[in-house]
C-alpha cells in the first residue's frame, strides 16, 4: 500500500465528521480502503431507485446535487460540498437509493466501503449514532448537518465523559411491551386488522404452528401493499406482512437493540425467548419506545447547562433544546413527556441564571443576600406549559424583612432579577410585553405584600384583578425558598374559602371567550389587524380550557398540580361524573399545544395565530373534535357557579 | 556457438517472474474494450539523476486505476535499497529513506506482478520506462511489453489535435504542474514517486472524459 496516498486521503477526511470522530488508527484503515472515483459533470453516481452500492460517499471536489425525481421532474433536495457525506442510506438501511446523485461539474469522490465502516460503526459509538441522527430526522447527511453536530459536541464539551451511546438510559429504562399482538398464518386481512383496532396497536406478528414470528404487519403495510393495491380485505395475511422478521432477545445490550434497527430501518423488532426467529415471541420494541427512552439525551442537555457559567453557551444549549423539541413533535411523543423535558431545561437555565447573579451580587450586597427568597415562574411557564420560547412571565418573592430594609433588600432582588432576564433573553426568551417580570419592582416584593395583593385580587374581583388571578394563581416555584410559595398557596386557598364569590366571578371570566364551535361551519378568525383572517389558537381555544381547569382546580383546593391537561386528568379522579368529559378536556390542551408549537416551529413565531386554511385535514378534525370539549365544560361551568343567575 | 559469439552479449538468464511476466501478453487488449473497462497503472518514479546509464531508481509510485475509480489499497509505493555513495542526490530530491527499503530483485519482482498486462501510464513516461528496464535487465527483461500512454502527449492529443509538434508550443505547457492546474487538480506531496503518480492518475481520468467526449471511447482508438 502507499502511504503517501493513504496519507492524503486521511489528512482530507479527518477534517470532516464523522470520520473527525475516528481514532487515528481506524483513520487509516477507513482511507487505506478508499476508492477514489471521477464523475464528470451531468454524470449520475447513483440514481433514485438503484439498488445501494457497496459504498457511500464523501465529496472530495467539486459539485454534487442529490436530486429527487417526482413525476417526471427534478427538485434538488442538497447540494453537496467539498466534504459532505451522501448516500448513506446504503450504509444504514441497504435500500435502494431513495435520491439521485448528479454531478454538477466535474467531481473527485471519495467512495468508502459499508464493509469497512460497518466496523467502524460498531466499534464507535459516537460515528453510529452521527448517523443514527442524521437517519432519524429522515434527512441527508450532509455537512451543514455535520456543522450543527460538530456545534453540539463543542457546546457539550465539559462533559468530558464519552458516553456514547450511553446517551440514552440504560436497559432498564426501556420500555417495551411484553403483550405482544399475534395471529396465526393463513388469517384474512380483515380479522387482522379487526383485533389491530381492536387493541389499539399499529402493527401484528404472524406466527406458525408452533407460535413462532414468521412475519410482521404494520399501518404502514395496510396503506402501502392492501389499500393501494387495491387488494381485497379477504387477502391472506402472509401475502402482505414483511417477512422473514429481524428478531433479537430482549437481555441484548440497548446499543446492538437500536443499530439492528437503525441498521435494518426497522420500526419494530421482535423479541424472541433465544434471540432468533425460531423460538417464541416475548415482546416487541418500537422506535417508539427507543425514542422515549431518550429521556437522557434532554439529561445531557441539562447535563451541559449545570456545567456551564457561561451565558452564550446555556443559550446555543437552549437552541439545541428547540430542535429536540421539533424532533419530538414530529414523532408524536406525548405532549405530558415533552412539556416537562422542556419545561425543565427552562427551569435549570433559570436556577443556573439565578446562582449566577448571587454570586456576581451577593458579596456587595453582604446583609441583603441573606434574606431567603423564590424565583417563581407564572403563566404557561408556572403550568410547564410553555414549549416555545414565547414571553416571560415571572416573579419573586422574599421574606419580610423589617421596614426599614425593605428597600435596600428590594433593590437587591431587583439587581438578581436584572440579571436573570438578561440571561433568559440571551437565550432566546421574549420579554413580557406587559412586564410580569421579576425585574419589575410591581413584581419583586415581601411575602406580605404578595399576600395583600393576592388578597385584593379576590376581594375586589375587577377586569384587571381577574387576569392578573389566571398569570400569577399559576405560580411555580423554580429555585430558592419553596416555603414561601407554600405559604402563598395556603393564603389563596384561605381568602378564596372566605370569600367564594370570588370563583364565580373567576368562572365568568373563564366564560368570555365561547368554544368555536363554528369554526368549520365559519371560521372564528381575527377580522383586522396583522392577524386578519387567522385563527388565535391560545386566546379561542386554548385559554379557555385552561381557565376551566384551573377555576376547578381551585374550588377543590387541589395543589401543586401545575399542567393544564395534568388538571384535567386529576379532576377526571375528582368527578367521574365527568371522568370522560375532563379526560377528554385534557387530550384536546394537549393537541392544542402540540400544534401551536409546530405552528410555531414552523414559522419561527409563538405559534399562536394558525391559518386555517393551512391546515391538513387531519389536523382540521383534530381541531374540531378539540373544541368540543371546550362547550361542554362552558355549559357546566355556567350551571355550577349559577353564572345565568350572576350580574356582572 | 558460431566465432563471433564472444562478441555478443551474454544472454541473461531470465527470472521465473519474468516469463510470468511476458506470458501475459499472448491475449491482446481488442481494440473495442471501452475506456471504462480498461484497467490502468499509473506509475512514477524518482531516481537518482536523469541520465538512464548512470542514475537508477530511489523510489517507485505505482496506481492502479479502472471503471474511473482508484482503491487506494491497490496502491502501491516502494523504496530501493541504494548504495551510499549517492545520498547527494538523494538530499536533492528531498527524499526521506524509509523504514524498509526492498532488494532490487524483490522490487523487480513485485513491480512485474504489480502491472501484470495492464496499459502503463506516466507523465513524460519514457523516461520512467527507461530507468525500469534497466534495473530490471539483469533478471532478463530485454523490454515492458504493455502498452503505454504519456499523459503528456495524450494531453496534447487532447488540446491541440494528432499533429500537434510539441516544439511549437509554449515551453512548459503540458508539465504536470501546469496539467494539474489547468485540469483543476490540487496539487500537494510533489516530489514523491506515489504523489506523483496520484496527481497523474487523477489526470488521466480528466482526460479520459475528454477523450469520450471527442469520439475517443474504446483501446483502438486510445492507441491508434
Amino acid at each position: 500500500m502507499a502511504n503517501v496516498i493513504v496519507n492524503r486521503v486521511k489528512e482530507f477526511l479527518k477534517r470532516y465528521p464523522p470520520f473527525s470522530f475516528l481514532h487515528e488508527a481506524s483513520l487509516e484503515e477507513v482511507a487505506g480502503q478508499v476508492e477514489v472515483r471521477y464523475i464528470s459533470q451531468n454524470e449520475f453516481l447513483f440514481k433514485q431507485g438503484d439498488v445501494a452500492q457497496q459504498f457511500f460517499f464523501v465529496l472530495k471536489e467539486g459539485s454534487v446535487h442529490l436530486t429527487e425525481t417526482k413525476e417526471e421532474k427534478e427538485k434538488v433536495v442538497e447540494v453537496c460540498d467539498e466534504g459532505d457525506v451522501f448516500g448513506v442510506l446504503a450504509l444504514l438501511g441497504k435500500r435502494p437509493y431513495i435520491l439521485n446523485a448528479q454531478a454538477k461539474e466535474d467531481s473527485l469522490i471519495y467512495a468508502i466501503p459499508i464493509e469497512i465502516f460497518e466496523k467502524t460503526l460498531h466499534e464507535n459509538s459516537r460515528v453510529a449514532l452521527y448517523f443514527a441522527a442524521g437517519f432519524a430526522s429522515g434527512q441527508v447527511v450532509v455537512r451543514t448537518d455535520l456543522s450543527q453536530s460538530q456545534k453540539a459536541r463543542t457546546s457539550f464539551k465539559e462533559v468530558s465523559r464519552d458516553t456514547g451511546l450511553l446517551i440514552f438510559t440504560g436497559q432498564s429504562d426501556l420500555n417495551y411491551s411484553s403483550q405482544v399482538l399475534t395471529c396465526s398464518q393463513g388469517t384474512a386481512i380483515r380479522d387482522a386488522v379487526a383485533s389491530m383496532a381492536e387493541k389499539g396497536v399499529g402493527s401484528i406478528v404472524i406466527t406458525n404452528a408452533k407460535k413462532h414470528p414468521v412475519g410482521i404487519l404494520t399501518d404502514k403495510d395496510l396503506r402501502n401493499r392492501l389499500i393501494a393495491q387495491n387488494k381485497g380485505y379477504d387477502t391472506a395475511i402472509d401475502e402482505l406482512m414483511t417477512s422473514p422478521v429481524i428478531t433479537k432477545n430482549k437481555d441484548s445490550p440497548f446499543s446492538d437493540l437500536y443499530l439492528t434497527m437503525i441498521k435494518n430501518r426497522l420500526h419494530h423488532l421482535i423479541f424472541t425467548e433465544d434471540g432468533t426467529s425460531d423460538s417464541p415471541i416475548t415482546g416487541i420494541l418500537s422506535d417508539h419506545d427507543i425514542l422515549l427512552s431518550q429521556g437522557n439525551s434532554p439529561a445531557v442537555l441539562i447535563n451541559a447547562l449545570l456545567n456551564t457559567w457561561d451565558v452564550s453557551e446555556m443559550a446555543k444549549i437552549r437552541d439545541r433544546a428547540e430542535r429536540l423539541l421539533e424532533y419530538y413533535l414530529e414523532n408524536e411523543v406525548s405532549i405530558d413527556f415533552v412539556a416537562s423535558i422542556i419545561s425543565e431545561i427552562n427551569d435549570t437555565i433559570i436556577r443556573k441564571a439565578v446562582q449566577m447573579a448571587c454570586k456576581k451580587h451577593g458579596n456587595n450586597h453582604p446583609e441583603a443576600a441573606k434574606v431567603k427568597f423564590c424565583f417563581l415562574s407564572l403563566g404557561s411557564e408556572g403550568r410547564e406549559e410553555q414549549l416555545l420560547r414565547t414571553d416571560l412571565d415571572n416573579a419573586i418573592v422574599f421574606e419580610d424583612v423589617p421596614a426599614e430594609k425593605l428597600k435596600t433588600t428590594q433593590e437587591y432582588m431587583l439587581l438578581i432579577a436584572q440579571d436573570v432576564i438578561e440571561t433568559l433573553l440571551t437565550c432566546g426568551f421574549q420579554a413580557c410585553p406587559a412586564e410580569v417580570m421579576a425585574n419589575n419592582p410591581k413584581w419583586c416584593q415581601p411575602l406580605s405584600t404578595w399576600k395583600n395583593l393576592f388578597a385584593d385580587w379576590i376581594h375586589s374581583p375587577n377586569q384587571q384583578a381577574l387576569m392578573n388571578a389566571t398569570i400569577f394563581f399559576d405560580f411555580r416555584p423554580i429555585i430558592g425558598q419553596k416555603a414561601l410559595t407554600e405559604e402563598l398557596s395556603e393564603h389563596i386557598f384561605n381568602e378564596i374559602s372566605a370569600k367564594s364569590i370570588f370563583l364565580n366571578f373567576l368562572a365568568k371570566n373563564a366564560l368570555l371567550n365561547p368554544a368555536p364551535l363554528g369554526f368549520f361551519r365559519n371560521f372564528i378568525v381575527e377580522k383586522s389587524g396583522e392577524q386578519k383572517d387567522k385563527f388565535d389558537i391560545k386566546l379561542r381555544a386554548m385559554m379557555p380550557l385552561a381557565d376551566i381547569a384551573r377555576l376547578m382546580v381551585l374550588s377543590h383546593r387541589l395543589v401543586g398540580i401545575n399542567n393544564t391537561f395534568k388538571r384535567f386528568e386529576k379532576l377526571a379522579e375528582i368527578e367521574p361524573n365527568y371522568r370522560e368529559l375532563m379526560l377528554e378536556a385534557g387530550k384536546a390542551y394537549e393537541i392544542l399545544m402540540r400544534m401551536r408549537a409546530s405552528e410555531g416551529l414552523q414559522a419561527g413565531n409563538s405559534g399562536r395565530y394558525i391559518q386555517p386554511e393551512r391546515l391538513g385535514k387531519l389536523q382540521r378534525q383534530l381541531l374540531k373534535n378539540a373544541f368540543a370539549p371546550i362547550d361542554e365544560l362552558q355549559k357546566i361551568i355556567r350551571v355550577r357557579f349559577q353564572l345565568d343567575y350572576f350580574g356582572s | 556457438m558460431g566465432f563471433f559469439d564472444f562478441l555478443r552479449p551474454k544472454p541473461i538468464p531470465k527470472a521465473t517472474f519474468v516469463t510470468a511476466y511476458e506470458g501475459l501478453f499472448e491475449k491482446k487488449i481488442p481494440a473495442v474494450r471501452p475506456i471504462s473497462q480498461l484497467n490502468f497503472v499509473v506509475l512514477d518514479t524518482e531516481t537518482t539523476g536523469l541520465n538512464p546509464k548512470m542514475d537508477y531508481i530511489i523510489s517507485f509510485g505505482g496506481i492502479k486505476l479502472s471503471h474511473f475509480s482508484i482503491p487506494v489499497r491497490n496502491c502501491k509505493e516502494m523504496y530501493l535499497k541504494v548504495p551510499i555513495k549517492n545520498a547527494e542526490a538523494i538530499q536533492v530530491h528531498e527524499l526521506i529513506r524509509t523504514k524498509d527499503p526492498v532488494a532490487l530483485r524483490d522490487f523487480a519482482r513485485e513491480f512485474l506482478e504489480f502491472i501484470g498486462p495492464h496499459i502503463l501510464v506516466g507523465h513524460h513516461v519514457g523516461f520512467d520506462l527507461a530507468m525500469l528496464e534497466k534495473a530490471l535487465r539483469p533478471f532478463g527483461l530485454k523490454k515492458l511489453q504493455n502498452p503505454v500512454l504519456d499523459t503528456q502527449y495524450f494531453a496534447m492529443r487532447l488540446e491541440k489535435g494528432i499533429q500537434y509538434d510539441p516544439s511549437m508550443g509554449k515551453p512548459g505547457e503540458f508539465t504536470l504542474d501546469s496539467l494539474c492546474e489547468r485540469y483543476g487538480i490540487t496539487l500537494d506531496d510533489r516530489h514523491t514517486a506515489a504523489g506523483d503518480a496520484f496527481l497523474t492518475a487523477q489526470l488521466l481520468m480528466k482526460l479520459l472524459k475528454l477523450a469520450e467526449k471527442k469520439g475517443i471511447k474504446d483501446f483502438g482508438s486510445l492507441f491508434r
